[in-house]
């Protein structure tokens, strides 16, 4: 548990958007658990954080959200992209993109040295 | 752009969440609820008990409470909420003490309803664009001349080479600004003044019509009228289906095309103006309207508009050169003449300097007036933020930061000064309406009325804020610093160590200083007001009436306007009741009408001229009628209307032509015409009652109605003993009684027509009266509190020095020295100020000097006689509080 690395300022609204945009509409816990498969367990979501990043987010207009049954038929709020959380999702990725090959390019000859 | 939009809408569902945050909360807990749910039963799947795995799901979840508050903050904004919070409690607070809030809001609205009151009038007459489309690209072209003070209208030839020359404007019209006309629709006939325009008049202003169009171009010369939407409204019904219809004007048939706006009453915002009609068709409704070909007779106003993208030093560059060549071309008549451009709707450039300079004292002295009113509310704020520290210095030592304490009191102070503000806004709504009854004494109307604007609602939404941010300032700064160990032990924690000059009295002193400077200048006045109603007028006011009558307007010919008033004379001379009667043009004090330069004839001398003498129209008795004493030779008899010219003139003339000879028979030219002097009369105020006496030339009226008519119609002057308001009917009934359809206008007794003349020095005493008297109960209710405060924090002491032995008068004394050193110190700061400010009030003073010897000496001991009334009850409050009780307190 210890070398688990915790969530970067920022970057969870990314990933709810692109875990919702692979997934199509999901839950808050279904959402949760997903991030954490996806990183393969590297990362430590406190799960608590989540819905106010949710909140933010459908405030904005990216999400969307509307009371359901789950898988287990019990009842769970899902969340589901809107069209603008579409475009977001291309341009917040696009930037991360650009931001990591950046940081690569400084970071690149150390290791090599 | 996008994450704008999205960080925009964010904010707005943020808002609307805030009066239910519950139901919001309400969500999120059944989520989360869900959410452990979902967990718990994903670790029972695994192989876990339900209790280990409520355990494990609670732990990831990392804190119901904390994701609840992150999710708050989130959902609503918080500092709105704490302001809302703040809001709340600040109202509360203030509505505990509703005495002190009172005091509080009534200062604050009589300083911002003076101050709103004076910027109306700053609003209507500097600031209000002329009420044409896009004012800014429209301007006002005068004519200067070299060695004139000011501007002067154009003649026709000049606006016909400008229109033809200039190419910064895209269009440019002319005006002729004097057109009277009896006009048909509903009722008794009615005079109503008119303007004569070029038929592009109303496409260079772009003034969108309610009803019809302007005049086209092939129009000129027919009788075509746009009526004004009032007079629409009162003499057509506002008849819809008016357009087309004709009208009767003085006796002529027009047909009407438009009606003008409601807000449009003309250019300069002054004038009333009813109506307007092409030049052209103008000539048969103004008698001597000069012709189109005269280079040198001015009497077109133009206006011009602007082409897009060409600055006004642009176009004044284009008009001197325009100007330098005119001059070439036509020496006799444009030599030395310029082009000066002005904002339309500014007032005329000869009394807009007069106008600001008064509207500045005055804008001024109410600023004056607020100020006292705000420091009392700081000193009140100060009072009660002293009765306040234990509260303060409690939240302190819970929690709340200083910051948080400076923001509550400062929200109190500005809801107070907004409160006022509001209240305030209620005084000039009251008080411009009450402006607006004062009649301007003029012949022509006049709009002048006055009231409360946007500008005006902005300026004082701005003031209040401002205000309730000063006077808040220094209390909220104090009582966030209490003295938090005194404060807690119930002692002043105000108070600082080692301090002797406090804020307070500070605030006092400069109170009284202004109160000094507002007595001073109301003081000023009304001793001006005062020496004004002694001016001698040389005329008398009481027991007469005055009628106006305009034939000619009527299509009556002079001579048939001569029968009409000798018949009309005969009529009412025979009334019961009426001494005399007379006809006259204008009545004195009517601002001016006529004047011209006159000579002796046979003269050599040329510096026995009058460059100005005043020209008025008189009948036989209108010297005995008006109360004006008859010095010399004959009154005016039978003159033939064709026969030699003879004139009565004042002394003042006389003395100017003849020194003490004898003028009787003597003969003088003037405007081209020859009269024979055949009587002298007293000298009377001719336009204003502030002039130096003017000479004066009558003329016979019978003579002149031919040759010269009054544009202004001709005035019925009745002398009686009887009462004035049951003549009038009977007035009236004469004139029906000779022509039904005359149009009767300016019905008033002399006491009322003199009345008007008496406009400035009314208006200046009574608002300066008015803001004084404010000013000074405000800063003695002030000082009042101060002492009060001061007595009831030394009550302690003043119990030891009684028990000590201390008479009453001792502390009587002791109270009564504090207040009346604030107040000198106030006198010696504040007098010299009065006196420097007093010469800027100088031109607006009747008869006595700026630095009049009366004002200044009573000043200040009647100040110090409030001074001491307003310490005089904390005093004897002081001198009654007994000792046993003082001592005991605690």
């Amino acid at each position: 548990m210890g070398d688990k690395t915790d969530v970067w300022q920022g970057t969870l609204a990314l990933m709810i958007l692109r875990t919702l945009e692979t997934m199509g509409p999901q839950h808050g816990y279904g959402l949760a658990r997903r991030i954490e498969q996806t990183s393969g367990d590297l990362l430590a979501l406190n799960y608590g954080t989540l819905y106010p990043a949710l909140l933010k987010l459908e405030q904005e207009g990216y999400i969307k959200s509307k009371w359901g049954a789950s898988e287990n038929n019990r009842k769970a709020k899902f969340y589901e992209l809107t069209k603008a959380g579409q475009r977001q999702v291309r341009k917040a990725a696009a930037d991360w993109e650009q931001t990591t090959e950046i940081l690569a390019r400084f970071l690149a000859p150390a290791r090599q040295g | 752009m996008d994450s704008l939009r999205a960080k925009l809408r964010a904010i707005c569902m943020r808002l609307r969440s805030l009066p239910g945050r519950d139901r919001g909360m309400g969500d999120l807990d059944a989520e989360l609820e869900s959410h452990l749910e979902m967990h718990i039963a994903d670790g029972m799947r695994q192989g876990l008990s339900e209790a280990e795995a409520r355990r494990r799901a609670l732990i990831r979840l990392g804190g119901a409470e904390q994701a609840r508050q992150a999710y708050r903050e989130r959902a609503t904004l918080p500092w709105i909420e704490s302001l809302a919070r703040d809001l709340r409690y600040s109202v509360r607070t203030l509505a505990k003490h509703p005495a002190v809030t009172a005091i509080a809001i009534v200062s604050i609205a009589l300083g911002i309803g003076a101050n709103a009151t004076i910027f109306s009038m700053v609003s209507r007459f500097l600031l209000r664009p002329a009420p044409v489309s896009d004012p800014s690209t429209l301007v006002s072209i005068l004519i200067t001349h070299v060695g004139d003070r000011c501007c002067n209208n154009f003649p026709w030839p000049v606006y016909a080479d400008l229109r033809r020359d200039a190419k910064s404007f895209s269009g440019l019209a002319a005006y002729y600004q004097q057109v009277p006309a009896s006009i048909s629709g509903s009722g008794e006939p009615e005079r109503v003044w008119g303007e004569a325009v070029t038929t592009n008049f109303f496409d260079v202003i772009e003034l969108p019509m309610i009803l019809g169009r302007g005049f086209a171009a092939s129009e000129d010369a027919q009788p075509m009228i746009v009526l004004g939407e009032r007079l629409w409204r009162r003499r057509f019904n506002a008849d819809e289906a008016i357009v087309g219809r004709p009208v009767q004007l003085s006796g002529k048939t027009y047909t009407v095309v438009g009606v003008a706006p409601a807000a449009f009453h003309s250019i300069d915002q002054i004038l009333d103006i009813q109506f307007w009609v092409p030049l052209g068709s103008a000539y048969g409704l103004v008698p001597n309207l000069p012709l189109e070909g005269k280079r040198d007779y001015h009497w077109l106003a133009v206006v011009g508009r602007v082409k897009p993208g060409i600055s006004r030093s642009q176009v004044s560059a284009e008009l001197d050169t325009l100007a330098k060549g005119y001059e070439k071309s036509f020496p006799a008549t444009d030599k030395d003449n310029g082009f000066q451009v002005d904002r339309t709707g500014e007032l005329p450039s000869i009394i807009r300097q007069t106008v600001t300079l008064f509207l500045m004292g005055l804008l001024m002295v109410a600023l004056l007036v607020l100020a006292i009113a705000a420091m009392n509310v700081a000193n009140l704020m100060f009072a009660q933020a002293a009765s306040r520290q234990r509260e303060m210095a409690v939240r302190i030592a819970v929690g709340a930061t200083r910051a948080r304490l400076r923001r509550q009191l400062l929200i109190e102070s500005l809801l107070l000064a907004i409160g006022g503000g509001a209240a305030g806004l209620v005084l000039a709504l009251w008080s411009t309406s009450g402006l607006s009854s004062f009649r301007f004494p003029a012949p022509v109307p006049l709009d002048i009325a006055v009231g409360v604007d946007w500008r005006v609602l902005l300026f004082a939404f701005g003031l209040s804020v401002i205000s309730g941010l000063l006077l808040g300032l220094g209390p909220a700064w104090a009582a966030s610093r209490p003295m938090l160990t005194n404060a807690l032990k119930g002692e002043d924690a105000l108070a600082r160590p080692g301090r002797r000059v406090s804020l307070r009295n500070l605030l006092i002193v400069a109170q009284i200083a202004m109160a000094v400077v507002l007595l001073s200048v109301t003081v000023l006045f009304l001793r001006s007001l005062q020496s004004a109603s002694n001016i001698a007028i040389g005329f008398a006011s009481r027991d007469r009436l005055l009628l106006s009558v305009d034939p000619r307007v009527h299509g009556y010919t002079p001579q048939r306007t001569s029968i009409f008033f000798s018949q009309l004379r005969q009529r009412v001379a025979a009334l019961p009741g009426v001494d005399s009667v007379a006809v006259t043009d204008v009545a004195p004090l009517s601002s001016g009408h006529r004047s011209d330069g006159f000579e002796v004839v046979g003269e050599s001398n040329k510096q026995k001229t009058v460059p100005i003498a005043e020209l008025y129209m008189a009948s036989p008795r209108y010297f005995e009628t008006m109360g004006i004493p008859r010095l010399a030779g004959r009154d005016f008899g039978a003159e033939k209307a064709g026969g030699p010219k003879v004139a009565i003139v004042n002394q003042a003339f006389a003395e100017r032509l003849f020194g003490t000879a004898n003028p009787v028979g003597r003969r003088v030219n003037g405007g081209g015409v020859t009269y024979e002097i055949i009587g002298v009369a007293g000298n009377v105020k001719s336009r204003t009652l502030g002039e130096d006496t003017r000479p004066v030339l009558f003329r016979s009226l019978d003579q002149t109605v031919a040759d010269d008519p009054s544009l202004m119609g001709y005035t019925l002057v009745v002398e009686t003993k009887g009462s004035p308001a049951a003549l009038m009917d009977a007035l009236r009934r004469q004139v029906y009684a000779l022509d039904s359809t005359m149009a009767i206008y300016n019905e008033e007794t002399m006491e009322e027509h003199v009345r008007t003349a008496y406009f400035l020095p009314r208006l200046a005493a009574m608002l300066f009266g008015v803001f004084g008297g404010i000013g000074i109960v405000l800063a003695a209710i002030g000082l009042y509190g101060v002492m009060s405060y001061t007595v009831g924090r030394r009550t302690r002491e003043i119990g030891i020095r009684m028990a000590m032995g201390a008479r009453r008068g001792t502390v009587e004394g002791l109270v009564l020295r504090q207040g009346m050193r604030l107040t000198l110190v106030a006198i010696v700061l504040g007098w010299p100020a009065a006196w420097m400010l007093a010469r800027l009030a100088s031109s607006f003073l009747y008869g006595i000097q700026p630095h009049d010897a009366f004002t200044f000496a009573v000043v200040p001991p009647l100040l110090a006689l409030i001074a001491f009334a307003a310490c005089w009850i904390p005093a004897r409050r002081a001198a009654s509080v007994d000792p046993m009780q003082a001592l005991r307190t605690e």
